[in-house]
């Protein structure tokens, strides 16, 4: 069986910066892990390079099997693998409905000249779209926002929002960046749920980049830690928690009297 | 042998003034990411003030040069003022600052149609044009010479400006990143003002000397698109890139005039557009700007 | 309906099919274009020289102009579209006056700057207004869908987007073929309205007219280009005296309108139940709103 995800000596570099430094991990079919790291570690490069947003400076990255190693961003997502961001990139014109739909027709198409014409199959494969963002938006508690502006949500409701667009291209490998920035622990909480429900749910492959470990401790069995572009630990919670160099990575080194 | 050395020296002269205009907009792009299309107009400008300073006031050539560069910088920063800072300071949307860039264009340009008319204007003779021979290999006309040392000598004072002194510091400063120098103490406004009064005052000096090639007209300005052409070879937001890219389009154009066909001139221009847009499109010496995503 | 009458609807049916085309391009899909008067060149030309010299029926005619159109903006779009920006705007503004060019100095085909005169007037005010009918039905159904979002994705976020799986060169591709085939449909029947067309006729001035009057009804706004259209088409008509203070009002109108408004009249809106419920409805109770 193939691994959902693996990275094997992945190397960036951003003229003399090196952002990542030999990341290796694999990531199992329907795992839950978490990407943990102080800020500028190189997660969200890490996000970018699978995305294909980056190139790698070398190394490969495969994809169930397949090698995705530098191919275009809309390459990889149409293979199965979708993310949010870290600041928000919503559609700013449109509606929260509208957000999702416009990631749900992906896999509910017409034909040029239906479209034109909005004869044939049109008004029924709308309605699809249609039916299912909002029942993607019931899930993440956005239905009766449906019509708003999308950038007219409250921030918290933004994230959410990106989540369920990102569902809504039905992918097997789902990137979370930062979901929880700028929540409060109550919202935290309901953000973890709700990770965990869609994870049930849809029998996804997740990948979580946090900050907050109180999120990423409590719903990620599997937990990749990196520093200055390079993997210190890896594990399950209790061994990273231990760990003296994730402990030095975030609460810097003790001095020695 | 002659008439190529010739065509060289015009080219190379047509290039310089180029790129004294193709510097100007690279150096307004490299701050505000945005192409400025009223560019052309600050040209115009200078032109007309030159014109009428010469004939109307009589003043000599010095005079009359220093008053239409100062007219050039003051219609740049006044057009900065007008029409680009209230919508830079409420949106990011550059497609907004190109239209109205494009709208201050016709403007200008037609505010010189409907108040002196369209025709053509030639400068008084106050720039030699006198054929010179060059060590006995070509003739070629002084005013081509003139123009190349002028152009020369002011690019070498932008680059002394910009290496030197402590605004000049600030520019490049900010051409790296504007929000980091504005953190950094720099007063972003009165940044973005002297910015454009140098290009201007560099768009002027070129149109002195375009006016004099071409005679003066109020739609001289849209000479500028080989300007813009120089600036995206050369690679946009990139000074050297812009000088670079001005003379080998001036060399292209005369080379192609000269020895093909004049009427080809123009398309040679934008088939080197093409070109570069399809085989390196951040042009020679462009910096790709990167988005943190 | 005097035949002065009609002919100011003929021409107002004319540009605004253009206008439309340009909408798709720089409303929609955000891609800035100041030289789309060369594709309604391309179109007009291709019509002229189909009935005058080949006797072409004007119906096929036209749509060849469009497909002429297609094609030409096909080859510049892969290259130039590939890139974000300004590039795009500026190698627009270079294949206009390429093409007005090339149009002025193959004399054996186009009759060089003098002009192609004798050609058919078809455009009678029914085909005009028949054209348009058809054409802004097609297009007003495909932005009230799925491609629809999408343009409108690839204009507000191209990198979310292409995080959606679309292939953004590809959409403002398809955008630029599709505002090529309105705006060579346009200078076909434009042909077929003057019976003479010049290349000077597809100068700067026209290019910018087109995106003044989408920018000026509303970027994002079909109808409201179609109503810029319109008052443009009028206010020219009306202040024919003063002509020559046209371009000087139509660069004011693009300056003042992104200053003070740059959404345009319109703005987002389209004329339907949404923009009534703005203008005129109750302010939503605050529970609703946040």
């Amino acid at each position: 069986m193939a691994f959902a995800l693996e990275l094997g000596g992945v190397n960036k570099f951003f003229g003399g910066v090196h952002a990542v430094n030999d990341m290796s991990f694999i990531l199992q079919e329907g795992e839950l892990a978490g990407l943990i790291g102080p800020n500028g570690a190189g997660k969200t490069t890490i996000f970018n390079l699978v995305t294909g947003v980056y190139d790698v400076s070398s190394g490969h990255i495969t994809f169930f099997g397949e090698d995705i190693t530098n191919h275009k961003t809309y390459e990889v997502v149409r293979k199965g693998i979708a993310r949010t961001f870290q600041n928000l990139r919503l559609f700013a014109s449109a509606t929260v409905l509208e957000n999702v739909m416009t990631a749900c027709q992906q896999h509910h198409r017409y034909s040029f000249l239906e479209a034109c014409t909005h004869l044939g199959r049109w008004r029924s494969v709308e309605r699809e779209i249609r039916d299912r963002s909002m029942t993607l938006l019931e899930r993440v508690g956005l239905a009766d926002r449906a019509d708003q502006t999308a950038t007219t949500l409250p921030y918290g409701h933004q994230r959410r929002l990106e989540i369920a667009r990102a569902l809504a291209l039905e992918p097997r490998l789902l990137l979370l960046d930062e979901p929880a920035a700028g929540m409060n622990p109550e919202e935290v909480q309901d953000l973890n749920r709700l990770i965990q429900k869609i994870h049930a749910d849809f029998g996804l492959t997740i990948l979580v980049i946090e900050h907050h470990m109180e999120l990423v401790m409590e719903i990620c069995p599997h937990i990749v830690c990196m520093n200055f572009g390079a993997l210190i630990a890896e594990g399950d919670p209790e061994h990273i928690q231990g760990h003296p160099e994730v402990l030095k990575a975030y609460l810097g080194e003790e001095v020695e009297e | 042998m002659g008439t190529l050395l010739q065509q060289i020296i015009n080219g190379l002269s047509l290039g310089s003034v180029y790129a004294l205009i193709a510097v100007g907009y690279s150096l307004v792009y490299s701050i505000l990411l945005f192409s400025n299309f009223a560019h052309g107009s600050f040209l115009v400008i200078g032109g007309y003030s030159c014109y009428f300073a010469l004939k109307t006031l009589g003043m000599n050539i010095w005079l009359a040069g220093g008053l239409s560069l100062l007219a050039a910088g003051a219609s740049a920063i006044l057009t900065e003022r007008l029409a680009y800072k209230p919508i830079r300071e409420r949106t990011n949307v550059t497609l907004y600052l190109l239209i109205a860039s494009m709208g201050m264009s016709i403007v200008i340009e037609n505010i010189f149609v409907v108040t002196v008319g369209g025709r053509f204007r030639a400068l008084p003779p106050v720039i030699p044009t006198d054929p010179v021979n060059l060590f006995g290999l070509a003739t070629t006309s002084a005013f081509d010479l003139i123009s190349l040392v002028v152009a020369v000598i002011c690019l070498g004072g932008l680059q002394i400006f910009l290496t030197r002194t402590k605004w000049g510091l600030a520019i490049r400063a900010a051409a790296y990143n504007l929000r980091i120098a504005g953190l950094m103490g720099v007063n972003v406004s009165r940044l973005i003002s002297l910015v454009f009064f140098v290009a201007g005052v560099l768009a002027a000096v070129g149109g002195i000397f375009l006016s004099v090639r071409y005679t003066l007209y109020p739609q001289l300005g849209g000479i500028t698109i080989k300007a813009f052409v120089a600036a995206v070879i050369g690679g946009l937001g990139s000074l050297p890139g812009a000088v670079v890219g001005s003379l080998i389009l001036g060399l292209a154009e005369m080379l192609t005039a000269g020895f093909i066909s004049s009427q080809l001139r123009d398309l040679v221009v934008f088939s080197l557009l093409v070109i570069t847009l399809l085989f390196r499109p951040t042009g020679l010496f462009g910096k790709s700007v990167g988005e943190k995503i | 309906m005097s035949a002065y009458t009609e002919g100011i609807i003929t021409l107002l049916m004319i540009n605004a099919i253009a206008a439309m085309g340009v909408c798709l391009l720089t409303g929609f899909t955000g891609v800035f274009t100041l030289g789309h008067a060369a594709y309604m060149a391309l179109g007009g030309y291709a019509t002229a020289i189909l009935t005058v010299k080949y006797h072409l029926h004007w119906l096929p005619a036209v749509v060849a102009g469009g497909i002429l159109a297609i094609v030409v903006a096909y080859v510049i779009g892969i290259p130039t579209l590939k890139l974000m920006g300004d590039y795009y705007a500026i190698a627009s503004i270079g294949l206009g006056e390429a093409i007005r060019l090339i149009l002025e100095n193959w004399q054996s085909v186009t009759r060089g700057a003098r002009g192609y005169p004798g050609i058919p007037t078809f455009t009678t005010m029914p085909v005009a207004v028949g054209f348009f009918l058809v054409l802004a039905f097609l297009l007003f159904c495909l932005l009230n869908g799925s491609y629809g979002r999408m343009f409108k994705a690839c204009r507000d976020d191209h990198i979310a987007a292409a995080l959606l799986g679309y292939d953004t060169a590809r959409v403002r591709v398809l955008s630029l073929v599709l505002s090529a085939f309105y705006c060579g449909v346009s200078g076909g029947l434009l042909a077929g309205f003057l019976s003479f067309i010049q290349p000077v006729m597809f100068d700067m001035l026209k290019s910018t007219e087109l995106t003044a009057v989408v920018v000026f009804g509303g970027l994002g706004s079909l109808s409201g280009c179609l109503l810029g259209t319109t008052i443009i088409t009028l206010v020219t008509e009306l202040f024919r005296p003063i002509s020559q203070y046209r371009m000087l009002i139509y660069g004011a109108v693009l300056v003042i309108i992104m200053v003070l408004r740059p959404e345009g009249i319109m703005g987002q809106y389209e004329f339907g139940p949404k923009l009534f419920r703005k203008l005129f409805g109750r302010k939503a109770p605050a529970q609703e709103r946040r």
